[in-house]
């Protein structure tokens, strides 16, 4: 379920608990059972009950249950994740009240056990058996329904918004922009009769394009294939702008063989022409540099600034788009920074080198 | 013979075009541009009877090309061209306005030249209204020979007088055939009304200062004189520049 870099593998079949096996799990169990062990202490606090040895007791108790019965659902978890969700539920309600039977009878015979009475410590343990164990069970019957509707709940919910970014993912890469593709067509159209060579050039570059936008978003391509990608669209752009577009490549320093999301540079240089440069009539350059220090990849692209550019609904889409798919491969160690500088706008990226691809969550 | 004009950024584009009307025939090319400004210099100065003119243009968009284009003597028929731009196409739709989508079909082209007409000031209002990006940057002049532009920015103040509106600008003074409040509507809050008569750039407001009478007047960089301010709409003014 939820791995350290917030991305999620659960998936329609998943089972809802999360991993008691995981430290931060033990680590919330601990915590509930204090805060149970806390609101009972309150509940039964009367002149005649010490609030503080109550509260110890309580703690002492709940811990056990709350870390055996992790432990139990750690162990079996790969077992209820066949079940379906009814009958897993069913199945770990049953298994948790009835541990916590046991866990309560073994601890009235404790407070039997000669040892305990040696010690004078009989007091703390309860008097009678059977109104001990029942109390328990019934208590933790309710707080175990309750905190397996919680996990449920939130697990559909994160299912929800996992969904939704999916969705939001894929409708972004199928997207290429229309004006990009009829203002392409009109240059073709020209050039078959202009010349006919450089049309069959940019038809050529166009399917290029479209194959790789249409390409499965699972996979990743090397740096060398992504900037391949982004020229491709560059030299299409340049026989619609002609002087106007102007773009320095810097990017000697980037090693061909680290793995990225496709098309993850091409929508930046894209934003750059679309915002930067086509308003301008006297046009300009867009600069691309690229770098890597130490295992750590850095691109930042540059153009010149235009009104609006980071308001608007296309560049913000785009940047979320490469902010997601960078963190969804490589989690918190990729950074997407955009914003504007004086009369420049600059997008960095920076995401660790690697040459196999990372596995891809989702 | 036709006498056209065509305004496309984009040079592929514009050969295509070039192309078309020869294979038509009827129609003789007589200029190129590749931006607002310079299609309504050309205009001016050789008066075509159609302008082919693409909407989506750096600096000057074709709306308000067109819209200039319209102050002219003789205004030429114009047919909008478009690759993408749904604003834009739905504006042309309603209003009945000629426009071809990019690439051109040849027999679209020959068709829209057949039934090219000039817009009307009403139709060039409401296109630029519907069709969202499109804001007017410059007021346009008409000069004998030419459309001089004036840059929003460089506008002190409008004011309506009988049956023109005189625009006071950085570099003088001038008269223009519009409507106050259809000014008012189209700078939007960059500009403000202080009188039934009287828009200001608020750019360029100095200061508002009250008179022993009551009154209050407005202020601009470089005026000499000050601009009354009606009563109806001083309280409005003093509350936003507090």
């Amino acid at each position: 379920m939820a791995t350290p870099g917030g991305t999620f593998r659960g998936n329609a079949d998943a089972f809802y608990l999360p991993d008691f096996c995981a430290s931060r799990a033990a680590f919330a169990i601990v915590l509930i059972a204090e805060l149970t062990a806390i609101v009972l202490s309150i509940a039964r606090q009367s002149a005649s009950v010490d609030f503080w040895g109550e509260l110890a007791r309580s703690s002492l108790f709940l811990l056990w249950v709350g870390l055996v019965g992790a432990a139990l659902l750690c162990g079996l978890r790969p077992r209820l994740a066949r079940l379906s969700v009814v009958r897993g539920s069913v199945m770990v309600l049953a298994m948790l009240t009835a541990m916590i039977a046991v866990i309560s009878a073994a601890v009235f015979l404790l407070g039997r056990s000669a040892f305990v009475a040696g010690a004078g410590g009989a007091a703390f343990f309860p008097a009678r058996l059977w109104p001990f164990v029942l109390r328990n069970t019934a208590i933790g019957f309710v707080i175990c329904a309750v905190a397996l509707r919680y996990f449920y709940v939130t697990h559909q919910w994160r299912r929800n918004i996992e969904l939704g970014a999916t969705a939001r993912v894929h409708a972004l890469q199928a997207r290429i922009r229309p004006h990009f593709l009829f203002n392409s067509m009109n240059t073709i159209a020209s050039l078959t009769r202009s010349d006919p060579a450089l049309a069959e050039q940019a038809v050529q570059d166009l399917a290029d394009l479209f194959r790789a936008s249409l390409s499965d978003r699972h996979q990743t391509i090397t740096l060398a294939e992504e900037l391949e990608i982004a020229r491709t669209y560059q030299r299409i752009e340049q026989l619609r702008l002609g002087a106007r577009l102007q773009v320095t490549w810097s990017v000697a320093g980037l090693p061909p063989d680290a793995r990225v999301p496709g098309l993850l540079l091409q929508p930046l240089l894209e934003n750059a022409i679309y915002h930067g440069i086509e308003p301008r009539p006297e046009g300009g350059t867009v600069t691309i540099t690229g770098e890597r220090a130490a295992e750590l990849i850095s691109v930042v692209v540059r153009n010149p600034v235009s009104e609006r550019q980071n308001e608007r609904e296309g560049n913000r889409l785009a940047l979320a788009n490469t902010r997601e798919r960078l963190a969804l491969l490589y989690g918190e160690r990729s950074l997407v920074k955009a914003g504007r500088f004086d009369e420049e706008y600059i997008v960095t990226l920076r995401f660790p080198y690697t040459t196999s691809a990372p596995p891809a969550a989702g | 013979m036709l006498r056209t004009l065509i305004v496309d950024d984009e040079l592929p584009a514009r050969e295509r075009l070039r192309r078309l009307l020869a294979e038509i025939g009827g129609a003789e090319v007589i200029g190129e541009a590749a931006t607002g400004r310079e299609a309504l210099e050309q205009a001016a100065r050789s008066g075509p009877d159609v302008v082919l003119l693409d909407v989506r243009m750096p600096g000057m968009d074709g709306i308000e090309t067109a819209r200039h284009l319209g102050i002219l003597d003789e205004p030429p028929a114009v047919i909008f061209t478009t690759a993408y731009d749904q604003y834009a196409i739905n504006a042309f739709e309603t209003r009945a306005v000629g426009y071809l989508l990019k690439p051109v079909h040849r027999d679209k082209l020959a068709a829209a030249l057949a039934h090219a007409d000039r817009l009307t000031r009403p139709q060039l209002q409401r296109l630029a209204a519907v069709s969202g990006e499109s804001r007017r940057t410059h007021i346009g002049i008409r000069r004998r020979e030419e459309v001089r532009l004036i840059p929003i920015e460089d506008v002190l103040f409008f004011q309506a007088g009988q049956k023109y509106i005189t625009v006071r600008h950085l570099t003088g003074e001038d008269l223009i055939e519009d409507s106050l409040r259809t000014l008012e509507e189209e700078l939007g809050s960059g500009f403000v009304r202080i009188h039934r008569n009287a828009l200001v750039n608020v750019r360029h407001l100095e200061r508002i200062e009250r008179h022993p009478d009551g009154h209050y007047g407005v202020r601009l960089r470089g005026c000499v004189t000050a601009l009354p301010v009606s009563r109806r709409l001083a309280g409005e003014l003093l509350e936003r520049f507090k």
